[in-house]
């Protein structure tokens, strides 16, 4: 279900073909990857939603415009960072635009170097981003691998509860824990009990993944 | 003193009387052909009772028979004037009957002179004297003319032909005048023409006396006509009445009037038309120092206005300028209209003039306090646009600049990409081509101008204002819809102040949208022919639509349903559209929402 992140790209959204060139021309000559579209709907229908990258969005446009499909994306749980480029914002305009989460807000005709910097920001974002929802996943894949009376014992150890107390509350001897437990330690890969909680601090709460 | 040559001579010299005044009546009124054919009848008349008075008092046979004899002549003359009469001033009877009465009559005047000693008498034996108002008179004996019955055929065939046009007349309405003019020939003539065949034929002992009876025939006639003379001085008076009034209203009105035959060289006109021109009481006036006083720039186009009247209807309606004497400048309106004879030859024309000095300029003060008007309102709805338009010029400035700065990065590198350059360059010029088209507009717009009518094209300008205001209408998310007509001819106007109504007409269109769902906004902006060469230009919306029943009212001034609006906008675009000739009307369409129609006059060249 996961496709293959491609390489980081700019991609670049505006209805108006010129400035659509213009900026694309300016981000390829600083080395950057970009995709063109003419329009928020074209952006929907043909980007790959979990391909790397930032946006860089005009905000006034026919059709959907750049708020609206700000808002469709953070519906659709997509992270992707959002650079607004803008002919006239106004104040309410940016501050909507920010409080949802874009990296920057600008008004045309803006510099260069602000923009890049800008962009690099938000792929820098990205980057982290996609990282570390890449190790929480690696975690909770770990985590899956477990059986359901492992991961009770787990969560038994992790509370700092002894073997007796754990083997008490699950109605078992406290011989059956200590396997348990032996089994929980070799499929995380930990070979402590401190090991094993900074593992569960860095996973977040020990809900139950897969 | 004798009763015969008193009652006779009488007869006769009222006769010549009534002769002489219809007869100088024809002289001085040469159509007057009625008048003349009665003098004909009346100096008939006469001669005839010069004739009976002397077959009356002839002592021989010879003289006798030959005042018989002429006498003929005049009853000739006599005859052909009421057939004629009858035709004329009638207006009524059958030609045949007419030519045929007139011809049997003429052959018994020949018949007269050639066969027997008269029409009447084959042979006149003798002369017998009888009494007559206690005097005695000659009356002839002999053997009858046996012809003289084509002479009756000639009087049965006037009474026929009279009788007929008196009952067409009567029918036609004009009862006293076939009485009287019918009755009295046809009564006259019968009693006459019986008498005097009861005495030729000896039945009775009386001298022949057709000339009484032919002078209550002229009597009667006299009669008719009189009438006409009191009804034409009556009607000349009221004519002159008529004449002062319209003096008076020409000189209140400073109106003057002229009259042009077109066999003649000069105009005629009245004093106030001399005064209207600037020529004097006494000044010859021709058609070409009347054009003379036209304004230079006006003048061809009068002589085209006089030359086409001629062709058409023969009615013209012009205004222009007249430049007078003393370098002043006069506007007049004229009015005229060609008078053509029966065969459609154009013979005068006549027409009346009048100073609209006043009027004209009261025109163009309003026309310019409105182009005042229509200026500050520009001003102000351009600030309505004004986010819209920086819009529209940051497009393009940001493209060159970004353009640019992926030159200047481009160039740095050690591999310059040729091609890439040479894109971004064209790219860069398009894009300031870009601005300067939007500033040349806006300029435009911004301009303090005179009205400039010329040809436009209804299309163009729609697409040129809707250009101008695409990205306030994308940012109000209003979908636009044009459904042109293409090849349509183009509207006479000021583009700028078109440009301003459609600007108006959208604004508002846009605003009455404001609680519309933005996925059901949207602008119909539609041109189309319609009929007497006018072009209409419609602008709908799926707005609030108008109040029902105010669809005039939002064309009063400081009528408004905007918080913010004065209330200008739309009366004073329905002034910019009438000073065009057009209208601008409003209606709500069935579906919601309002449509405005703007509708123009096609150009036609620069006609005033």
């Amino acid at each position: 279900m996961r496709a293959p992140p491609g390489p980081v790209t700019v991609f670049l959204v505006d209805d108006d073909p010129a400035v659509l060139r213009a900026v694309g021309r300016l981000l390829r000559s600083a080395g950057l990857n970009v995709t063109t579209f003419h329009s928020p709907q074209e952006f929907l229908d043909r980007q790959n939603p979990e391909a790397p990258g930032c946006l860089v969005l005009d905000v006034t446009m026919p059709g959907l415009n750049g708020l609206e499909l700000q808002q469709a994306l953070i519906r659709a749980g997509n992270h992707l960072p959002i650079i607004f480029l803008t002919g006239n914002g106004d104040i309410p305009m940016t501050v909507r635009a920010m409080k949802s989460g874009a990296v920057d807000f600008f008004r045309k005709p803006c510099p260069d170097e602000e923009l890049l910097a800008a962009i690099g920001r938000a792929l820098a974002h990205d980057q982290l981003f996609r990282q570390r929802r890449a190790e929480e996943q690696a975690l909770a894949d770990l985590l899956a691998t477990l059986t359901p009376r492992e991961h009770e014992v787990m969560l038994g150890v992790v509370a700092g509860k002894l073997n007796k107390q754990i083997a008490a509350e699950l109605g078992t001897v406290e011989k059956t824990i200590k396997v348990h437990r032996g089994r929980v330690m070799e499929k995380l890969h930990v070979a402590s009990v401190a090991e094993l909680v900074r593992l569960s601090e860095r996973g977040g709460a020990f809900a139950r993944g897969g | 003193m004798s009763w015969v040559t008193v009652i006779w001579s009488m007869t006769a010299s009222a006769c010549l009387t009534l002769a002489l005044v219809h007869g100088l009546i024809w002289v001085r009124q040469r159509d007057a052909w009625a008048n003349l054919l009665f003098a004909l009848a009346a100096v008939g008349t006469a001669a005839l009772a010069w004739y009976e008075l002397a077959m009356m008092r002839a002592e021989t046979l010879a003289a006798f028979g030959s005042a018989l004899r002429w006498g003929h002549l005049a009853v000739w003359v006599v005859f052909v004037s009421l057939v004629g009469f009858v035709r004329w001033y009638l207006q009524a009877g059958r030609p045949w009957l007419a030519w045929s009465a007139c011809a049997v009559r003429t052959l018994s005047l020949l018949l007269n002179f050639l066969t027997g000693q008269s029409l009447n008498y084959r042979e006149i034996t003798g002369l017998r004297h009888i009494p007559l108002f206690g005097e005695s008179v000659s009356v002839a004996e002999g053997v009858a003319n046996p012809w003289m019955l084509v002479g009756i055929l000639s009087l049965l065939l006037l009474m026929i032909f009279v009788a007929d046009a008196a009952l067409a007349v009567w029918r036609r309405g004009d009862r006293r005048q076939a009485l009287a003019v019918g009755g009295s020939i046809v009564g006259f003539v019968l009693a006459g023409s019986m008498q005097a065949v009861l005495v030729l034929r000896g039945k009775i002992h009386w001298p022949v006396t057709s000339s009484l009876f032919f002078t209550g025939i002229v009597a009667a006639m006299g009669y008719e006509l009189s009438r006409e003379v009191l009804r034409a001085s009556q009607l000349s008076r009221e004519l002159r009445a008529s004449e002062h009034q319209m003096r008076l209203a020409a000189e209140a009105a400073r109106m003057g009037t002229w009259l042009r035959e077109f066999d003649q060289k000069e105009i005629q006109a009245t004093e106030q038309w001399r005064d209207l021109f600037g020529f004097t009481k006494s000044e010859a006036l021709h058609l070409e120092y009347f054009f003379q006083r036209i304004h230079p720039d006006d003048r061809e186009m009068m002589r085209q206005t006089l030359t086409q009247s001629n062709r058409s209807d023969g009615r013209y309606q012009t205004e222009y300028r007249v430049m007078l004497p003393g370098g002043q400048m006069r506007w007049i309106a004229s009015q005229g209209r060609v008078e053509f004879n029966a065969r459609g030859k154009p013979v005068r024309v006549r027409g009346v003039s009048l100073d609209i000095t006043h009027r004209k300029q009261a025109d163009s003060e309003r026309q310019e306090h409105r182009n005042e008007v229509a200026h500050l309102l520009r001003v102000a709805s351009l600030g309505e646009l004004s986010s819209a338009l920086s819009h529209e010029l940051n497009q393009p400035l940001a493209a060159i600049l970004s353009n640019a700065q992926a030159g200047q990065r481009f160039l740095a590198k050690d591999d310059v990409d040729l091609q890439e350059i040479r894109d971004l360059l064209r790219d860069i010029v398009a894009d300031d081509q870009r601005a300067s088209e939007v500033i040349r507009r806006l300029r435009l717009l911004l301009k303090k101008g005179e009205f400039q009518p010329q040809p436009l094209d209804a299309n163009e300008l729609i697409q040129d204002v809707l250009s101008l205001m695409d990205f306030e209408l994308a940012s109000r998310a209003i979908l636009v819809v044009k459904e042109l007509t293409a090849a349509m001819p183009p509207v006479r106007g000021d583009r700028v102040q078109l440009q301003q109504v459609l600007i108006n007409l959208i604004l508002n269109a846009g605003d009455a949208m404001g609680q519309t769902p933005t996925n059901a906004r949207s602008l119909i902006v539609r041109s189309s022919r319609v009929e007497n060469n006018f072009i209409r230009i419609s602008v709908a919306d799926t707005g609030t639509g108008i109040t029902p029943g105010s669809e005039e009212k939002i064309f009063e001034p400081y009528h408004t349903t905007k918080l913010h609006g004065l209330g200008l906008g739309l009366s004073l675009s329905r002034s910019i559209v009438v000073a065009h000739g057009g209208r601008l009307a409003a209606e709500n369409q069935t579906r919601g929402g309002a449509m405005f129609h703007l509708i123009l006059p096609e150009w036609k060249g620069d006609a005033r």
